[in-house]
């Protein structure tokens, strides 16, 4: 019986934060469209976001490029394909791998960082006193949030592949001699608007979770020192969640839409 | 003591005019009944401490009047208007003229003072003029000590000099009512006297009427017209600092045994 009550408290317990997300989501929503749009602090938390994330995702792009080249090449070398490997790189690299690691890294470093930010304002009442003094944090603290994770993500990733395709060329050229235009031909000929697209629209959604889920679970983390560190890690661990069901998602409309 | 005696001076009124009055007030935190029948008016100018053992709902209340928190049951009528039945924008209207200081200042940590006390202004008043928000500005500053503080950062100032930006950035905004939320929590007694001073001086200057939440006695001396004692979710004593001292109610005795 007790046990019962306890399975019954779990899935109340799911029920209600699914409705709190969409509340919140309504509230985030509603925020957008009302006047007064925090401008300053959407072009502060851009800078933040985009700019200060720019070197992490630029090195673990440039390392992913070199390290798939240098993986792939042994496999393409048996079946006498090493020329397939611009190819290859670019199309990997741009359709699934670069938005993908670009999103999760994101997900570590700008969701944590938005939770612990959040939980730390509502733990020491600066959230309330936005609150009670007749200023609107939604506005204030979310929308500016959100929507610049929802730009940057994107941006973040094209920048992440070109790096990548440039991992790539170096670890190219360790064994074998590739000009750079030749090399750029073959990475941009291989790709059309079927893979740059709906990689690119995927990014959005990326970075519209990863700031939701941040402002999500800082904003209405509890009243105490050790809900900021949980509100942290929750973030990271629902982001990253969030970035392969939406990844599942858009293989399938994308399968559906362009590779008929 | 001299403040304390042109505060008696000052508090003499020949009509009085209740603009908080709550009735029944009920709030119950799970199976915890944190307040249990709340019955209070303050009338416009007046003071009144709210004496109580910590965990007793003292917050709480003035949490309800602002509309942070949502009662159970009861009435809270704030300038003849009942709180509980406000929508949205006529919360935002009522908090425009209340002023709520939280018991750690609450100060945005990411803003300088300059930024903190610019925030209302420009986000609640929706003030353009930047002469005039820098002369608003200096005024409260200079009206809390603090000018040269103007450009620091939150992080580099003491606890005594967060509770007055604190109360400086309340009342910039010139609130008809002030709540203080345990204004001398974590102070030494001289810096705790001082923002008992201030309060008062404040108080007279801006002409406020307030709610102070404090369990010091020193600070409910100074500030207090009126003090109430809460024990067990309701109010049991009610009467003059003075008064209270001889009062023969066990509780308000303890809390006055070591006044001389």
């Amino acid at each position: 019986m007790a046990e019962q009550e306890l399975e019954l408290t779990g899935w109340r317990k799911w029920f209600a934060e699914v409705g709190d997300q969409c509340v919140f989501f309504t509230r985030f929503f509603r925020n957008i469209f009302k006047g007064g749009f925090e401008w300053s602090e959407f072009i502060r938390q851009c800078y933040e976001i985009g700019y200060r994330s720019m070197m992490l995702v630029g090195i673990t792009s440039f390392i992913m490029g070199a390290v798939l080249i240098l993986q792939l090449r042994p496999s393409l070398e048996s079946f006498g394909q090493v020329g397939m490997l611009p190819k290859t790189l670019s199309v990997s690299l741009i359709r699934e791998i670069g938005p993908v690691i670009t999103a999760l890294i994101c997900a570590g470093k700008i969701s944590s960082s938005i939770g612990a930010e959040l939980g730390s304002m509502k733990v020491t009442e600066q959230i309330d006193a936005m609150e009670v003094s007749g200023a609107n944090p939604v506005q204030y603290l979310v929308v500016t949030r959100i929507l610049a994770v929802t730009l940057m993500v994107p941006l973040l990733t094209v920048i992440g592949d070109i790096i990548g395709l440039a991992g790539g060329f170096l670890a190219l050229n360790i064994k074998d001699s590739v000009s750079y235009t030749l090399y750029l031909h073959k990475c941009v000929a291989s790709i059309d608007f079927s893979d740059f697209l709906p990689a690119f629209v995927k990014t959005i959604f990326f970075g519209f979770a990863i700031g939701f889920v941040g402002c999500y679970k800082g904003f209405n983390s509890n009243k105490g020192t050790e809900s900021v560190g949980l509100a942290a890690n929750s973030a990271v661990v629902t982001a990253s969640l969030w970035i392969f069901v939406i990844d599942a998602i858009a293989v399938q409309v994308t399968s559906i839409l362009f590779y008929k | 003591m001299e403040a304390v005696k042109e505060k008696k001076e000052a508090t003499t009124k020949p009509k009085k005019e209740a603009i908080i009055v709550i009735k029944g007030l009920k709030k119950s935190f799970g199976k915890k009944n944190v307040l249990k029948d709340i019955n209070l008016e303050v009338d416009r100018g007046e003071n009144v401490v709210v004496l109580g053992k910590s965990g007793e709902g003292k917050s709480v209340t003035i949490e309800c009047i602002v509309g942070l928190l949502t009662p159970d049951g009861g009435s809270i009528k704030v300038f003849g208007d009942e709180v509980t039945d406000m929508n949205d924008n006529q919360l935002k209207e009522l908090r425009m003229k209340i002023g709520f200081l939280f018991q750690s200042g609450a100060l945005f940590d990411s803003m300088t003072v300059r930024e903190n006390l610019e925030f209302p202004l420009t986000r609640v008043l929706k003030m353009k003029n930047q002469q005039e928000i820098d002369e608003r500005v200096n005024e409260v500053l200079e009206g809390v000590g603090l000018v040269d503080a103007i450009d620091k950062m939150p992080s580099d100032l003491s606890g005594g000099m967060r509770k007055r930006i604190g109360l400086a950035r309340t009342l910039i905004i010139k609130p008809e009512i002030m709540l203080y939320d345990e204004p001398t929590t974590g102070l030494d007694p001289i810096t705790s006297r001082e923002i008992s001073e201030l309060i008062l001086n404040m108080q007279k200057k801006y002409k406020t009427t307030s709610i102070i939440i404090t369990h010091d006695m020193e600070c409910a001396r100074i500030t207090s017209d009126r003090v109430v004692i809460m024990d067990s979710g309701q109010y049991i004593a009610e009467g003059t600092f003075e008064s209270l001292q001889k009062s023969k109610n066990e509780i308000a005795r303890e809390f006055f045994k070591d006044i001389s």
